[in-house]
């Protein structure tokens, strides 16, 4: 059985993004800078997707 | 000669296993050696396997939908306030008559609730200035040093440019919000508070 850890390392690194633009979105909210705001929640959204693809792309090469 | 005796029936045991293996006997896979090619013989699913390589990334984005949908508050209150849905109507409050104020003077007053204090300077003939005088680092009183030509927090030496209400020395790291001004028949009037830009 071979194995590939190339999704887990992709996913958590996805996971990693998702902390910091979490992190700047909120921080961004508190200093007023409103565009930032939305560009990093938008980010956020989108590695969701980016994520589901990451795993049904290791899911089905097994 | 006890331990020879184990040892014969021993010896006895992988015969009978070799016999059964010799005739095709099927056997259960809890016996070492066994015949089938199976990796996972020895996984107990309901122990061993509770959080294996697809259910760790299946947790993992999970987590990142939830990222996801936690940031989208943030991004709505932020869509709001760019659109100015949510424009803050202010009173228009007198602050002082010009006569009463001399260039370099300052005079304390709250806007735009009673508790919000703020203060207005003269910097020049017609150059007025108004900030919410609570201090960005952690609210203290802010003063006007005329001597100086800039505004003091005494709490922790934070000093804001009287100009532009931007801090230039200091633990505070925001601008004094500043309150809009409004000159009407021989007195100062405010009219808002301008969100200050970080």
């Amino acid at each position: 059985m071979k194995r590939s850890y190339l999704g887990v390392l992709l996913l958590c690194v996805v996971l990693f993004l998702n902390i910091i633009c979490t992190q700047k979105a909120v921080n961004a909210y508190y200093f007023e800078h409103y565009r930032t705001v939305i560009f990093y929640a938008v980010c956020n959204a989108m590695l969701f997707p980016i994520a589901l693809w990451i795993y049904q792309r290791e899911r089905d090469v097994q | 000669m006890p331990q020879e005796k184990e040892l014969g029936q021993g010896q006895g045991h992988q015969r009978e296993h070799l016999q059964e293996h010799q005739q095709g006997h099927k056997r259960d896979n809890n016996h070492s050696p066994f015949q089938e090619d199976n990796y996972t013989h020895n996984i107990r699913k309901n122990d061993e396997r509770k959080l294996d390589r697809r259910g760790f990334m299946k947790t993992l984005v999970g987590a990142a939908g939830v990222f996801a949908v936690s940031t989208l508050p943030w991004g709505t209150l932020a869509a709001r306030e760019l659109t100015g849905l949510k424009k803050k109507a202010y009173p228009k409050l007198k602050i002082a008559d010009i006569r009463s104020l001399q260039v370099g003077d300052a005079v304390e007053f709250a806007y735009p609730g009673e508790h919000d204090s703020a203060l207005l300077i003269r910097l020049g003939d017609n150059e007025y200035k108004a900030y919410q005088n609570a201090c960005t680092h952690l609210k203290c009183p802010v003063f006007w040093s005329k001597e100086q030509d800039e505004m003091v927090c005494p709490c922790h030496h934070g000093i804001f440019d009287a100009r532009t209400g931007i801090p230039t020395a200091g633990p505070p790291k925001r601008p004094l919000p500043e309150v809009l001004l409004k000159q009407e028949s021989g007195a100062i009037y405010a009219i808002g508070v301008k969100r200050y830009e970080a």
